[in-house]
């Protein structure tokens, strides 16, 4: 009885926070289900309601009331613009929608911070609620309870709408059959809007109400995100009740859990997601429409036209084959294209050490090492379908394995590659049959919560990952057995940018070897790959364990290069710069993520140095330009200017 | 329940013993028993919902039933990989033609008979290993005319192509035991006729089975019919016979006779 007396608190607590998640999560879950947006700005809609309610609550009824109102209207604009800017990528994929949606979250975050202060704002509630009323013996805020109430009856409020009403009807419909919905005489675009708009709202309330229980802050949209996903991916996408039962079960964590049990609190949220999303498979998800017609937006009919354009621009007659005609043919050959952007990009990479000072040469480093990062996702999420969140996780392993060794005396360069790149392996071993299982946004979920495990693991492990401030003062690495250790920059790059070119390269030849093509066929066809008899499973591991090792190496990399390492190096936003930059560089291709990768960095840290503290407003913004710019990713560029006859022959086959 | 009785044979190519497969409520194969010896040319047909795409996932692999076994030339493969039971001799076509749609179409096929060429070793990572597939690879395009088009991407190809790409797919493992999920529909006439033709010059020692809507088709190249009706069977034997079921002729409602007269019997 003492034990329940005591942990009393944290329950009630727990109910309030599981509600409050419980109405961001509905809105999430709105977007994603019924309009089929993976929205990762969705925490950035709840911060826009909380800092509006924030800034308009002056301690009175009117006042709350006010923040409610503007707070929710803010949010629902910003829901349905998003919907303006996710039309065009409706046959896209969830890929590009999660780059627009990361990059809006980048750039709004960094406008709240800029009207609200980067400080965490103090929230003021209405007087008859700013005291405590006794609860079973205990003083309780009367806000939070007065919260319950609220929640429950916004809740009750959106599942009466949803059910029982015609528009809560043709909302569920669109989300079976969008097409359907149509020939009944609705129109599936203002249905979208609305939905978002009404997801934004929810999100929004829920901001304004909760703002007591989850503050306005910097950290509040990422927060928000993650605990939002978790609930949505325990709760499903099918079920209000069991989404309500998820968002209690996690509130529940977060409070009487980190109470009870503060250490496995951490990891109890993601192990439970990770669980879950392995062993049920009812976690369905709309999916996109993969054909590739002729989509509408202005900017691909622009380059359709600009293709055509190169079509027709007149020939030369076929030359006969001598000696130089031959030499033309091996230039104009398939083999001669691919490798020219190589060689620019190698030219370029060792070039670079000539031009550049030394601060910005260490950045170039680092971009090698978010490269290989990127590279071993581009590997599972381009060639084996496995798109992933979660390569931070063997990333940090590389990295933790590289510093600890060097603080054990083993400051050999290649041995340190080699037993990160060996330990990163085994960590992909053991997590790989977890991963492999899934396909489609479930591995996003899946490889989210491995990462969000390391993370976990890192913070507690204090004794080899020196917890939240990280590692500094180990040996430096020297490039080979003997020699000094290595300090100067420039030494630094000419060693990350070797041994990057050499994992580049076994990339590279494995990829276009026929084993390029197992996975490519396990992507494009997997029932086709099992009904002939391919070890399906199989493949998808060693891949896996590739990319960790992969990943391992670019972590490994990191740390020697920075000569530091702190959990945020391989945190959830490295893992979605990693994702991103893939997605930038056209997704199947290695070369294209490295350049996505090396954008990231000159955009985070080099463009931003002139302008200090916007790094996340340029990022973002270049995220939106990529995802409408670059359809195909910068590795589309080089089809369209590079191949001509294979883009406009695809072009004639669909006028 | 066994349509061709052949006591030369004691381990049919394809066992199944009363086979059950249900979602929730629906019982989608009841208690299905067939015996198919070698060479057997044998149709699967019914109405929509019958069971019987689901009756060819579970010989398959791709799904398992909730009772009873099947047996692959005797050897239980109730509880075996779809991988497995390709190793083993079973090939499929889809119902919707499945292509690596990145991949050449001379690819797909390497791809399809990689697992079950002797050469495989060391395939994965030596170029000149992989050209020896291509060989026998382009001798199963040809089968399916489609050697012209052998370097083009697969995603250029158009449907009646993609079936005989997967069709080229099915035979390129050189299976002892072939299920076809209706080879024929979306086919042209004369796709239809290179269909006819491609599945009459099979080896003789290949068991079919065929699940088709096209009676043309099952009357021309099945020897022996299973009707399933709900997931049972309602009727099986020779294919003249099983069409003339009564039942059989009101779900079809086609003056169903001439054709079965017609048809090429020389395999009976």
């Amino acid at each position: 009885m003492e034990l329940l007396d005591a942990h009393l608190v944290p329950a009630v607590d727990g109910v309030a926070y599981g509600l409050l998640l419980f109405v961001v999560a509905a809105g999430l879950s709105l977007a994603f289900g019924t309009a089929g947006v993976l929205n990762l700005s969705h925490g950035m809609l709840y911060a826009i309601g909380a800092y509006t309610g924030t800034e308009l609550s002056d301690g009175t009824w009117g006042g709350l009331a006010l923040g409610l109102a503007a707070g929710t209207a803010a949010a629902a604009l910003a829901g349905a613009g998003l919907s303006a800017a996710t039309v065009p990528l409706a046959r896209r994929g969830h890929l590009a929608q999660a780059l627009l949606t990361f990059g809006t979250a980048l750039v709004g975050g960094d406008l709240l911070i800029q009207f609200f202060g980067a400080d965490e704002l103090p929230v003021r509630v209405p007087g008859a609620l700013d005291s405590s009323v006794h609860l079973l013996g205990h003083r309780y805020p009367a806000y939070r309870l007065c919260f319950i109430a609220m929640a429950v009856a916004l809740a009750a409020f959106g599942t009466w709408v949803l059910t029982r009403t015609r528009v809560g009807a043709a909302v569920r419909a669109s989300a079976d059959d969008p097409q359907m919905l149509a020939a009944t005489g609705h129109n599936p675009r203002a249905v979208h809007t609305g939905v978002l708009a009404a997801a934004g709202a929810l999100a929004g309330a829920a901001g304004v109400l909760g703002a007591p229980i989850i503050g306005p802050g910097p950290g509040t949209s990422e927060n928000v995100l993650m605990l939002s996903l978790v609930v949505v991916v325990l709760g499903g996408l099918r079920s209000l009740w069991a989404t309500l039962a998820a968002s209690v079960a996690v509130g529940e964590v977060q409070t009487l859990g980190v109470s009870v049990l503060p250490d496995l609190a951490p990891y109890l949220l993601f192990a439970a997601m990770a669980a879950v999303l392995v062993f049920r498979s009812r976690f369905t998800e709309p999916e996109a429409h993969e054909e590739r017609g002729p989509s509408s937006d202005p900017v691909s009919r622009l380059r359709r036209l600009l293709a055509a354009r190169w079509e027709n621009r007149p020939r030369a007659a076929a030359p006969a084959p001598t000696a130089p005609a031959r030499l033309g043919a091996w230039l104009h050959s398939a083999g001669w294209r691919q490798a020219v952007p190589l060689l620019v990009l190698l030219a370029v990479l060792f070039a670079l050490p000539g031009v550049l000072d030394p601060y910005s040469i260490s950045l170039a480093g680092s971009a090698l090492a978010l490269g290989l990062l990127a590279v071993s996702v581009t590997v599972l999420t381009g060639y084996a379908g496995l798109p992933t969140l979660g390569q931070t996780a063997p990333f940090a392993v590389g990295a933790y394995a590289t510093a600890n060794l060097a603080d054990a005396g083993w400051t050999a360069g290649p041995v340190q590659i080699v037993l990160s790149a060996l330990a990163a392996a085994v960590f992909s071993a053991v997590t790989g049959p977890a991963v492999i299982r899934a396909r489609g946004t479930t591995v996003l979920m899946i490889t989210l919560a491995v990462g969000e495990l390391t993370s976990a693991v890192i913070n507690q492990v204090k004794s080899v990952t020196g917890g939240a401030d990280g590692l500094v003062g180990f040996p430096a690495t020297r490039a080979l057995w003997s020699g000094e250790g290595m300090t100067e920059e420039r030494e630094l790059y000419v060693y990350a940018a070797v041994v990057a070119v050499v994992a580049v390269a076994l990339t590279l030849l494995v990829l276009r070897s026929p084993a390029g093509k197992l996975l490519t066929g396990t992507r494009g066809a997997e029932a086709r790959m099992r009904a002939s008899g391919h070890p399906v499973g199989r493949y998808l591991l060693v891949a896996h364990i590739c990319a960790g090792a992969l990943a391992g190496v670019g972590g490994s990399l990191m740390v020697t290069v920075q000569q530091y390492l702190s959990p945020a190096d391989v945190g959830f936003e490295i893992a979605a710069f990693a994702l991103l930059a893939v997605v930038i560089g056209g997704t199947t291709s290695v070369i294209g993520a490295l350049l996505g990768a090396g954008l990231i960095v000159f955009t985070r840290d080099w463009v931003a140095g002139s302008w200090p503290g916007h790094g996340p407003l340029l990022l973002g913004a270049l995220f939106i330009a990529a995802v409408y710019l670059l359809p195909r990713g910068l590795a589309g560029l080089r089809t369209a200017v590079g191949r001509p006859a294979t883009a406009v022959s695809t072009g004639k086959a669909a006028p | 329940m066994t349509p061709t009785p052949n006591t030369a044979q004691p381990a049919p190519v394809l066992g199944l013993d009363r086979v059950t497969r249900r979602y929730g409520s629906l019982t989608a194969v009841d208690e299905v028993s067939l015996r198919l010896p070698a060479g057997a040319r044998h149709a699967v047909i019914g109405p929509n919902g019958a069971g019987k795409t689901t009756l060819l996932n579970l010989v398959a692999g791709t799904d398992r039933p909730d009772h009873g076994t099947i047996a692959l030339n005797g050897t239980d493969v109730t509880r075996a990989s779809t991988a497995k039971r390709s190793r083993l001799g079973i090939a499929r076509s889809f119902q919707q033609p499945s292509v690596i749609a990145e991949l050449t179409v001379l690819d797909n096929i390497v791809l399809a008979g990689w697992v079950h060429h002797p050469k495989r070793r060391g395939a994965w990572r030596s170029r000149s290993r992989y050209r020896l597939h291509t060989e026998s690879a382009l001798h199963h395009l040809e089968t399916v005319g489609l050697a012209d088009l052998a370097h083009r991407p697969a995603s250029t190809l158009s449907h009646g192509q993609r079936r005989m790409l997967d069709l080229a797919a099915a035979l390129a493992g050189d299976p002892r035991l072939l299920l076809l999920d209706e080879p024929a529909a979306g086919l042209t006439d004369g796709d239809i006729g290179r269909l006819l033709a491609i599945l009459g010059a099979l080896p003789p020692s290949v068991a079919v089975v065929l699940v088709e809507h096209h009676v043309e088709v099952v009357a021309q190249v099945a020897t022996s019919v299973t009707v399933l009706a709900a997931g049972r069977v309602l009727v099986t034997g020779p294919t003249g016979e099983a069409l003339a079921h009564p039942e059989v002729r009101d779900a079809y409602r086609n003056p169903l006779q001439p054709l079965v007269t017609d048809s090429p019997d020389a395999r009976g």
